[in-house]
């Protein structure tokens, strides 16, 4: 029997400047204490990372984790946690991928791979297990990723290596420039991608041939046969098949056009008339195959093809809903041919579709409304649907040509240089622009968004249980009738009991984002809870603590709680714990939830309490972080005055 | 006693490359998870999504068999299966290079050749198939689903053919 099985029980530090690496003994007490991924990774960046410094400067450091399932035979064990002080929002910045990568980087030796410093000129780091080697990539640089993708399989001569990228717009330091794995998989979010390219990282490479190891054999098999029939037969299964297997995450164009909550037009309304024309039947019109992250047991991605047309010979991975949004219904844009066609540009630029969509429909709304004239955007116009400018605002934000490049500082950032009253339509949270749900349709995706650490983005707290009239009797089946009324889960426009859920939620996503599955499996379809996780992760890694449920769920409070402790330390707090006015006062016009505002400061106020926050600063309490054993936080804290007593 | 002999089959185009055959295959022979030593690889095409799982086929008259200095390759007329002996098997890789499919491989860890053993009659790749590429059946089975899946590519002849075969 193995003593601790799953992780590699090692840690790489690759410092770009001085151009040295480290192995390290990854600490025993983490594994039970922060689990992996988005937990190993805020640890890390707590202990050094000093608050104030600039996410763009060499002292920042970037995290590449993986958990102890990464790898393994289970739902979903490709995910990747990326993580470092984000250039778009200067606070905890984190984005998650699937793909193949990260099991590469757990069969080379790594549980993360931490990576400080700036070249001096672009390089890649290439992983062959212990053989760690900084290459020039100055044949890569300006190059799409990919192109970079194929290029790496030459230069090293194996197809069978796996690598995370960045396109021009992460070297170009776009704020929310991404990172691309396995050709079309994107860690979107938050500018991961901005700080490669601020350290001249295009790539990193790895091939990884040794073998992780399970504690209890006998107790893995039975365990794991059970997560897997869970979601590959019956209810589950089926589900599945309506929905995420069989049409990815378009699926959620429909549903979300059902109940009002498919933003459009800069999250004015919640209803697209045209919706039909980006859903998920349309898109399985030009779908070409099938694919999947590793061991994915649900299966969610698709590539599609479009063979005629203006957009002929457009290839790409997804669009997935979030981009059929950004940079469809919510500019107006229903040619499902430009969506593809702009989606691709965004993988291929390595440029996140989220913000750069939330980019142009802000310029879109401060034109309508007046508040911006050509000249202030260099003579452009722009104007509801015009699929060919948010395709030419694409090229020009990823080169940050002319307007681009102001726009590519982000929207937040790019309303204070224009003035004029236009930060009133920025749709976003903390500097990030708002991912595509919204709150007055549904009151807990509101509080999600504003309490969410990494800004407006519904991956921290999405409550999926509320959210569909059919899916409340989960709630029932998995919390109790008592808690499930507590929560008010039956209604979604009630703010009752919604702090108490998204707090419940928040930390249970901690989990899945550490040990690390993917969201589909655990948000939607809501498949697994910690009665699946901890068995397997107790049988996997032998860490009783792990195998405790209790344990576990205080785990993903404590790990959410350090991100929040991350963000106090560089002065962000209660007054960033907002929504635009948008969803706060000004009534949905239209659909299932018309009439409805979000009702922002009683869920807040709710939330508060669970969390351990002071209502007047949203500093963290002293005694939740030490009943979480977060002392030492608690102290660093303090000795800032950004603690409550 | 003789009974219809089982085939591992793949119904390609399904396969969308999740790889958790390599994964579960490296587990049950190696006792650790690592597709690199896995008796099932699936050569991906990460940028179109094609995806094709390569593995043993237990060839009737094998070149591995054939071709091995030793014996170690022996054909199980009853079984069908191609077996492996360790104690015969000298590492020359001959094998590996005749084998018109890759079906035979090198493990890295071992240096040892390795294939597809069906699992002792209880293939696990298939049982952790989420998408039913890999099926474990009746050569008589294996042959009408081939053939159904040929008639499906021909929608029309499909609509006039149902009725009747189905």
């Amino acid at each position: 029997m193995v003593e601790v099985g799953g992780y590699t029980g090692r840690y790489l530090e690759v410092d770009l400047t001085s151009g040295k690496f480290q192995v390290k003994e990854t600490p025993r007490a983490w594994m039970r204490n922060y689990v992996g991924g988005t937990g190993f990774a805020a640890r890390y960046l707590w202990d050094h990372l000093s608050p104030g410094i600039d996410p763009l400067g060499p002292e920042n450091v970037i995290v590449f984790a993986t958990g102890p399932v990464t790898g393994t035979l289970g739902h979903a064990t490709g995910r990747l946690a990326i993580a470092s002080k984000a250039p778009l929002t200067g606070i905890w910045g984190e984005s998650h991928v699937g793909g193949q990568l990260a099991p590469e980087i757990k069969y080379a030796g790594y549980d993360f791979i931490a990576i400080t410093g700036r070249a001096e000129k672009p390089v890649y780091l290439w992983i062959d297990d212990d053989h760690v080697e900084l290459r020039d990539a100055s044949h890569l640089w300006g190059r799409g990723t990919r192109e970079t993708f194929k290029l790496i399989w030459e230069d090293i001569g194996d197809e069978s290596i796996q690598s995370a990228v960045i396109g021009p717009a992460g070297e170009r330091l776009v704020r929310f420039a991404n990172v691309i794995v396995d050709f079309y998989d994107a860690a979107g979010r938050t500018g991961m991608g901005a700080v490669m390219g601020s350290k001249k990282l295009k790539a990193i490479a790895v091939r990884g041939s040794k073998g992780i190891k399970v504690a209890r054999f006998e107790e893995f098999w039975e365990v794991i046969q059970r997560i897997y029939e869970k979601a590959t037969t019956g209810e589950w299964r089926e589900i599945a098949n309506d929905t995420i297997r069989g049409y990815g995450t378009p699926y959620l164009i429909d549903v979300m056009h059902s109940i009002g909550r498919l933003p459009t037009k800069n999250h004015w309304t919640g209803l697209f008339p045209e919706a039909e024309k980006i859903n998920g039947d349309a898109l399985k019109a030009v779908r070409i195959s099938h694919k999947s992250c590793f061991t994915c047991f649900l299966q969610c991605k698709f590539v599609h093809h479009v063979d005629s047309g203006k957009y002929a010979c457009t290839l790409t991975g997804g669009p997935e809903y979030e981009a059929l949004v950004a940079l469809g219904s919510n500019v107006m844009v229903s040619d499902l041919g430009a969506i593809i066609h702009a989606n691709e540009l965004c993988n291929d630029y390595g440029m996140d579709v989220i913000s750069a969509g939330k980019v142009i429909s802000w310029l879109m709304e401060c034109y309508e409304k007046g508040l911006i004239t050509e000249g202030d955007v260099g003579g452009i116009k722009p104007v509801w649907g015009d699929a060919d400018l948010v395709i030419d605002l694409i090229h020009k934000m990823a080169k940050r040509e002319g307007i681009g490049d102001l726009l590519a500082e982000g929207a937040l950032r790019a309303a204070r240089k224009i003035g004029k009253g236009t930060e009133r339509y920025v749709i976003h949270v903390k500097g990030l622009e708002a991912s595509a749900q919204d709150g007055r349709s549904h009151k807990s995706i509101g509080l999600a968004h504003a309490v969410n650490v990494r800004g407006a983005d519904h991956l921290r707290g999405l409550c999926t249980y509320d959210e569909l009239p059919w899916a409340v009797k989960y709630a029932y089946e998995r919390f109790g009738e008592e808690e499930a009324k507590k929560m008010v889960i039956d209604d979604r426009l009630n703010p009752t009991g919604k702090g108490y859920l998204t707090w419940l939620t928040e930390n249970f996503y901690s989990i899945v984002d550490s040990m690390i599955t993917c969201k589909y499996g655990a948000m939607w379809p809501m498949i697994y809870y910690y009665d699946d996780f901890a068995p397997w992760l107790k049988a996997l890694t032998g860490i009783e603590e792990l195998g405790d449920e209790r344990k576990l769920a205080l785990a993903g409070e404590r790990i959410y709680m350090l991100r929040r402790a991350f963000n106090a330390r560089e002065g962000v707090g209660r007054k960033e714990d907002t929504l635009n006015p948008r969803f706060t006062e000004e009534p949905m016009p239209e659909g299932p939830g018309k009439g409805q505002v979000v009702e922002l400061e009683v869920m807040l106020k709710e939330y508060y309490e669970y969390r351990g926050l002071d209502w007047e600063t949203g500093w963290p309490k002293r005694h939740k972080l030490v009943q979480l054993g977060l002392e030492d936080v608690a102290e660093e804290l303090a000795s800032m005055g950004r603690l409550a007593e | 006693m003789t009974s219809v002999r089982m085939m591992l089959v793949a119904d390609y185009e399904r396969c969308t490359g999740c790889r958790a055959c390599e994964v579960v295959c490296s587990f049950w022979h190696e006792r650790e998870f690592n597709p690199r030593r896995s008796r099932i690889t699936v050569i991906r095409d990460p940028e179109r999504g094609v995806n094709f799982p390569v593995f043993c086929v237990q060839c009737e008259d094998a070149p591995c068999v054939a071709s091995c200095p030793t014996g170690a390759l022996q054909k199980d007329k009853e079984t069908g299966l191609v077996n492996l002996n360790y104690d015969l098997c000298i590492g020359c890789k001959t094998c590996v290079a005749v084998c018109p499919f890759g079906g035979v491989t090198v493990d890295p860890v071992s240096n040892k050749v390795v294939k597809c053993d069906l699992c002792g009659g209880d293939p696990q790749c298939v049982k952790f198939c989420p998408e039913e590429v890999l099926k474990y059946v009746p050569v008589t089975v294996a042959n009408l689903m081939k053939r159904k899946k040929a008639l499906e590519r021909i929608p029309k002849l499909l609509e006039m053919a149902l009725p009747r075969v189905v």
